[in-house]
């Protein structure tokens, strides 16, 4: 049946210029067979320039465990989602953890065109990517979908401390080099990446320690421990709001809406790069464009639904939409950025 | 009196119908967790968590702190029966707790591990009402290098895991904080013994470690001695299955310990129910009259952990709720559960919400009474596992290992691990090296170190940090004193065979 088509055309064209006399069974089931095929060939096609729906529940990886930062992100997306009737309940959340990221990586670079499979990331696939040498993939194996989220950092320090701004912190810092301790995340987290920023722009040093929960994070700073912390807004509004920290810089470009009175640090004299988090939607390699836009459109639709506005007024994110291409770049950017500070802070970066 | 108002407020919310429905399929929940290996208490509160959007605040946290309590009785039963620890605090009751099973008193070790949970976990309530607020305020006093200190104390428990050979003791310590030493290098991302795995990036799980070297080792052990066929004896008899009181009084200090211990590690954050565990049991080893029984089935073995490792629930929310910081991960779905239902965790939350604090605490007290109506009568149910004959039972134990550290992180690699670790508990098995000292080694060992070099940075590399701080020089002192312990005992031991010499 390779030549389908034109069998088809010749045979309308017969049956027009003759009333034909008899056609043999066998031609009549070729013939209806042709046009069949046509008919289906026309559908397929229409259907893949116009859109893609899904046919089965979409899993949604994270690289948390149940209950961590990633994981937490992709239920509340499916939550929104449902909720605002932007697809049928079912979507499924999958936790691949470890690796810092590589597992759930690993895992979505394996589902290669799969249509029905997207992840959730941060920064900390481009982190992985660059410093593992472990890591088989990075942020290049992947479709970029869309970019939801960028996650502000921001400078506090205990209630009764003598600092009114991140500059009377660096000035003192510079005061007693080595003397004043900041608490964070790991070496490769932004909190010490802005840190790296500050000293090689400012000339101050200070020390960093890296404590694994933000709980305890908090805790040095409130038991007088440690003398600085980077948080996002979200981990301390409560003791802020309590009184027991206080913000004295935002390490953002522009104030932020909950906290006007705190100027940023460029206001304050430090002129650094602003290194942002970013929350996000990615799918496998090669997925198809046609399945992009439906993800795309999706989430473009939930950035503008009331449960949207909550979830980012609650967890005083930015919201900060960017579709496959946008964010396509943005990473480029992003992963140029962590590189080079990266290095700067002395960690090993392999590609 | 304004905290008694505030517990009338309390029971008034505990006591609605609604909670109090909650409340019991929070802790039947939970129970139900903890004895299933592998299914985390954070996992299921996350996934639970949508369940309880429509609820009230105080109902919801009523019935997700019912699971979180509630798996800390759980842990306890497969611990004693099957030698596989159901939940991280449950790896010490695996010591004794598998011993007297095998003794056939395994209703007895059920029974006294329920006992001693309602105990404890009602003293950790009381603790959590009474002092909460000038707690937490101790609580912050804990830097690293007080965290360290703690950590070495733990540590300095594997003298009294270690069994009959100090020297095989220290050799699985020692082993064990290499195996803690595995994965990424936190100061400076550099990774450590990963043998390009990506695996191996975050470490090995505790929970991997512990069910193979406990539960799988067990069973290659066991199948190796083919004469042995009934490995359990079961008691006839409801009677016989029950702690008897002779039991309940020889666990009386154990009941203190483990309530008084518990709370204090529950209420530092990231110290955790495991060393809350380890500690009760080496005091209550170190204190004890008869220390040679324990590891061959002494009842307060299993009362002082499981005591210990409930009274720390309390404990724990003590941060959660009077300064919002989780210690665990367990509370830190807790406090996202509360964020969640549009409660703001913090400082201010009790001053702001005493409903949901109040309502919670009581809730607590009808929690733990639900918590022993229901173990009590399942203990007898419980042992008649050990009826199963072996070759079903086996089976069934590696079958429950290997789904519960796949469910972990759904990961195959995983389960080649507890493959590798149960060999390894076999092979020590069969050369007698104990395995609690290894484990503790696993679960401390990276703290330490962590600890210790956070420390260092702050002290920018000055040693004399440990020895300036107060509380540091109390906890290491006691760590010393602990260390100088067998020494004196040896002692006593040397003495003692003299003195019977003619028997």
């Amino acid at each position: 049946m390779n030549n389908g088509m034109d069998e088809a055309y010749t045979a309308k064209l017969k049956v027009k210029d003759k009333e034909e006399t008899k056609m043999k069974p066998v031609q009549m089931v070729c013939r209806s067979l042709a046009l069949g095929g046509l008919v289906l060939l026309l559908a397929a096609y229409s259907v893949r320039a116009q859109s893609f729906t899904p046919t089965r529940p979409v899993d949604i990886v994270n690289h948390s465990r149940a209950g961590g930062g990633s994981d937490l992100f992709a239920r509340a997306l499916v939550k929104m989602l449902e909720d605002e009737k932007l697809i049928p309940s079912g979507w499924q959340v999958v936790n691949k953890s470890g690796g810092s990221g590589g597992q759930a990586m690993g895992y979505l670079a394996e589902k290669k065109g799969d249509k029905h499979t997207i992840s959730v990331f941060t920064n900390t696939w481009v982190v992985t990517g660059l410093t593992r040498a472990e890591s088989k993939y990075t942020m290049k194996d992947f479709t970029p979908l869309v970019r939801m989220i960028l996650e502000p950092t921001i400078a506090v320090v205990k209630a009764d401390s003598p600092y009114k701004s991140l500059m009377d912190f660096v000035q003192d810092a510079k005061k007693k080099p080595g003397k004043l301790v900041q608490v964070g995340g790991t070496v490769s987290s932004v909190d010490n990446l802005f840190r790296n920023l500050i000293q090689k722009q400012t000339g101050a040093k200070w020390q960093y320690v890296d404590i694994r929960s933000g709980g305890e994070r908090i805790a040095n700073i409130l038991g007088g421990h440690m003398h600085i912390y980077f948080p996002q807004p979200a981990e301390v509004s409560e003791h802020v709001r309590a009184g027991s920290v206080k913000i004295i810089a935002t390490l953002t470009e522009n104030r932020l809406e909950g906290y006007p009175n705190v100027s940023t640090i460029k206001e304050q004299g430090l002129d650094v790069p602003i290194i942002t988090q970013v929350r996000g939607v990615l799918g496998p390699p090669k997925t198809d464009a046609a399945v992009a836009n439906y993800y795309e459109d999706i989430f473009l639709r939930l950035t503008k639904t009331p449960s949207w506005k909550k979830y980012v007024d609650e967890n005083q994110v930015e919201s900060a939409y960017l579709n496959g291409k946008g964010l396509a770049g943005a990473l480029v950017q992003l992963t140029d950025q962590l590189r080079t500070t990266l290095k700067d802070a002395g960690v090993k970066v392999v590609r | 009196m304004d905290t008694l108002a505030n517990i009338f407020l309390g029971f008034s919310l505990a006591l609605t119908p609604v909670n109090i429905f909650w409340c019991t399929v929070g802790v039947v929940l939970g129970t139900a967790v903890g004895v299933l290996p592998g299914l985390g208490t954070p996992a299921t509160i996350a996934i639970l968590l949508p369940l309880t959007f429509q609820m009230n605040p105080t109902t919801g946290i009523i019935m997700m702190a019912g699971i979180y309590y509630g798996s800390k009785y759980g842990g306890s039963t497969t611990s004693i029966l099957l030698n596989l620890p159901g939940e991280t605090a449950s790896v010490v009751t695996c010591l004794d707790g598998y011993q007297m099973a095998r003794q056939g008193r395994a209703g007895a070790a059920l029974g006294i591990s329920a006992i001693a949970s309602f105990v404890a976990g009602t003293v950790g309530v009381l603790g959590l009402m009474l002092v909460a607020p000038p707690l937490a305020r101790f609580a912050l006093r804990f830097g690293p290098p007080e965290y360290f200190a703690l950590m070495t104390l733990g540590l300095t428990m594997v003298t009294f895991l270690a069994g009959k050979s100090m020297v095989k003791g220290l050799i699985a310590a020692l082993f064990g904080l290499w195996l803690a030493m595995i994965g990424t290098d936190r100061f400076t991302a550099d990774s450590r013994f990963v043998f390009g795995r990506l695996e191996l990036l975050d470490g090995i799980d505790f929970i991997v470690a512990s069910i193979g070297i406990f539960a799988v080792g067990e069973v290659l052990v066991n199948l190796e001695e083919k004469t042995k066929i009934d490995l359990f004896t079961v008691p006839k008899g409801l009677r016989n299955l029950m702690p008897t009181w002779q039991d309940i009084k020889d666990c009386r200090f154990a009941f203190l310990n483990g309530s008084v211990v518990g709370f204090f590690i529950g209420i530092i954050p990231g110290a955790g129910a495991s060393i809350a565990s380890f500690l009760s049991y080496g005091l209550e080893k170190a204190v004890s009259k008869h220390p040679e029984k324990f590891g061959n089935g002494a009842i307060e073995g299993v009362a002082a952990p499981e005591g210990a490792n409930n009274s720390e629930t309390g404990g724990a929310l003590v941060p959660l709720f009077t300064l919002g910081i989780p210690g665990s991960n367990s509370t830190a779905m807790l406090l996202a559960a509360l964020t969640l239902w549009g409660l703001r965790p913090g400082p201010l939350l009790i001053q702001e919400h005493p409903e949901t604090f109040w309502g919670l605490v009581a809730s607590m007290y009808v929690g733990n009474i639900m918590l022993l109506i229901l173990n009590l009568p399942l203990v007898p149910m419980w042992a008649q596992i050990l009826r199963i004959p072996y070759y079903v039972l086996y089976p069934m134990i590696l079958g429950i290992s290997f789904i519960g550290v796949y469910a972990v992180n759904n990961s195959m690699f995983d389960v080649w691990l507890l493959a590798i670790f149960g060999l390894l508990g076999y092979l020590m098995k069969k050369l007698d090296f104990p395995a609690a000292p290894l484990i503790l080694a696993i679960v401390l060992g990276g703290r330490a170190e962590e600890t210790f070099r956070q420390s260092l940075i702050m002290s920018g590399g000055a040693m004399s940090i440990f020895w300036t701080r107060p509380l540091t020089v109390l906890m290491l002192s006691l760590a010393l004193a602990l260390l100088a312990a067998p020494f004196f005992r040896s002692v006593r031991q040397w003495q003692k065979p003299r003195a019977s010499d003619d028997e």
